[in-house]
């Protein structure tokens, strides 16, 4: 029999070896974007400063936007108008639903996410080479934020599409709500949350749930001045 | 022997440090040839009007600065494809058409540097066979072509002879990921039988009073260089070194064309996303063949990229073997970890992904 017995620098080299060839394993489905996706959100108010949903509008990459429209132009005038896309935009939703719409809202500091209704008012438009998609999520219960806030998440988990927020006006307050403010609250590489999440990331990597995404989370930080 | 395969990994390392650098100083000198994006308009006051340009993205995290950094190379890279695909019409053809070629050509690169295209599967797939490194760029750059191939049929067909839906190529896409992946898992599980079944005649030969053991140590050294080129012209002073000596070979499988030609079309049939979107964007702006030419150039980039990481799974074993070369049996262990770990890792990969790629349909 060969003599199997290994010295300490072997294992080591062992160990690494082994180490080298898991690193290679997939990242989740898709750890990085095939689709990009500009996000504008309106944060709609109700009576006594209650938040009743979020409108949102997806503005994509010209690639997507192209495969998205291909073959819909059912009249071949090179316009897509609102009709011609109307199933493109039943898809869109009907499919988010799987997704949770990729809007995680909750009490700022909350771990558990507020429920959301079914998407209304959606419809796609396309002009310019880029297709956006409009749509409003209701909560279920509209929520005050208060002066601890509520916090709205954009993010796929998976990072197939990227999201980001636009440059200018990336979410705005709708509705009346005197004294209520909505802003975009920027990642803090040294927050013990964010460590939290790149931990979660990298463990749930493997799997078919990916949390990868969730370090490109687009955060916006609603809040209300007590009235 | 060790020399020419450090060479041709610094060569490796430095064109790709080289293209990764060139377009960031030729997009400074040469503006003119990428033009402003599309996208970079002002943003409207409410939801309507001319699309909203978007803020950079950002990563949190104690690798969010590495992340926000290829996440944003590539979504720069993308607005100048598209910017580029689109003054092929309008500027200068010729000067557009390089850019275009270019750009697919250092997007490929960078775009494969995430996960996926069949860089882990290739990797653990030379990892496990005894493949040189000529083999695993081969493979590389072969599984690279059949994508790039792949994605040029599915865009003609669906799109230019069907008139088909952004829809039916998503489902099309997704249908061969899924095949794919179940090849891959296929694939694997036939290197680990064949890994497992000459591990076992082995064990049984030594059981049996078989003698190599004894000529081992004097001709392990020779053998520890010998692997780096295997294949078929297979020198024969080579062989008489190795004859008598745990034949390592015995444990990865011979190099066959069967074979690559297996891995390479498991990892092919899929079709790369990038290069169909790449594809039907030229088409929607009337340019099909400047989609092709992206598509191929794209899939040099990834191909690179691929055979790189290939590259440096076949030095960190050769390195390991070169530990203590000397040790017939260090060597023999190292060569039935890889065999095995590697045959696991395609299987493990190609399971993952098949169970990943059967969840619900993408919305995008």
């Amino acid at each position: 029999m060969p003599n199997w017995s290994l010295n300490g620098p072997q294992i080591v080299l062992i160990i690494a070896l082994i180490g080298s060839l898991a690193s290679g394993l997939p990242k989740g489905a898709d750890a990085h974007p095939h689709v990009w996706a500009t996000v504008r959100s309106e944060v709609v108010f109700g009576p006594e400063n209650k938040i009743t949903g979020i409108k949102q509008a997806w503005t994509f990459d010209e690639f997507y936007s192209a495969m998205a429209v291909q073959g819909l132009d059912a009249n071949g005038d090179g316009v897509y108008t609102k009709e011609e896309l109307e199933e493109l935009a039943k898809v869109n939703v009907d499919s988010l639903q799987e997704f949770d719409y990729f809007t995680f809202v909750r009490e700022a500091g909350d771990e558990s996410f507020l429920p959301l209704k079914g998407p209304e008012d959606y419809w796609v438009e396309y002009g310019d080479t880029v297709l956006t998609l409009h749509f409003t999520l209701p909560l279920k219960t509209p929520i005050d934020p208060g002066a601890k806030g509520v916090t709205i998440d954009v993010y796929d988990p998976s990072f197939f599409v990227a999201f980001g927020f636009a440059e200018k006006n990336p979410v705005t307050v709708g509705g009346m709500a005197p004294g209520c403010t909505a802003k975009v609250d920027a990642p803090d590489a040294e927050s013990a949350e964010a460590a939290k999440a790149l931990s979660e990331a990298f463990f749930s990597q493997l799997g078919a749930n990916s949390n990868y995404g969730s370090q490109f989370a687009q955060t916006a930080l609603v809040k209300c001045e007590p009235r | 022997m060790r020399a020419p395969v450090t060479k041709i990994l610094l060569g490796f390392v430095l064109a790709l440090v080289v293209t990764m650098c060139a377009p960031l100083a030729s997009a400074q000198t040469a503006p003119a040839a990428f033009g402003p994006s599309a996208q970079s308009q002002a943003a409207p006051p409410a939801f309507s009007g001319p699309a909203p340009h978007a803020a950079p993205l950002q990563a949190k995290g104690p690798f969010g600065s590495l992340l926000t950094w290829i996440a944003q190379t590539q979504q720069t890279m993308q607005r100048k494809l598209a910017a580029t695909v689109k003054d092929l019409k309008s500027g200068n053809a010729l000067v557009a058409g390089f850019w275009l070629a270019w750009g697919s050509f250092v997007y490929g690169i960078v775009h494969a540097a995430g996960p996926g295209h069949g860089k882990a599967i290739i990797s653990s797939y030379v990892l496990a066979n005894e493949e040189t490194v000529r083999r695993g760029i081969l493979i590389s750059f072969l599984a690279a072509a059949v994508q790039g191939l792949m994605a040029v049929a599915l865009v003609g067909v669906l799109v230019i002879a069907i008139n088909g839906t952004g829809f039916q190529v998503n489902a099309w896409v997704a249908h061969l990921e899924t095949a794919s992946y179940a090849l891959v898992f296929v694939v694997g599980f036939l290197l680990l039988v064949s890994a497992l079944r000459r591990l076992w005649r082995r064990w049984t030969a030594a059981g049996s009073g078989h003698s190599y053991d004894a000529h081992a140590h004097a001709h392990a050294h020779a053998h520890a260089h010998a692997h780096a080129h295997h294949h078929h012209d297979h020198r024969h002073e080579d062989c008489e070194a190795c004859g008598h000596i745990v034949d390592v070979r015995d444990i990865a499988g011979p190099m066959s064309w069967k074979k690559v030609l297996a891995v390479v079309f498991a990892v092919g049939i899929r079709p790369c996303s990038g290069a169909v979107l790449v594809l039907i964007f030229a088409l929607a702006q009337g340019l099909f063949w400047a989609g092709v030419a992206a598509t191929f150039a794209m899939a040099f980039g990834t191909a690179i990229t691929v055979s790189v990481l290939a590259t440096l799974a076949l030095g960190s074993r050769q390195l390991a073997l070169a530990a203590d070369g000397q040790n017939a049996s260090w060597v023999e262990a190292v060569w039935t970890v890889c065999a095995i770990g590697g045959a696991l890792l395609v299987m493990t990969i190609g399971l993952l992904l098949f169970l990943t790629s059967l969840g619900p349909a993408r919305p995008f």
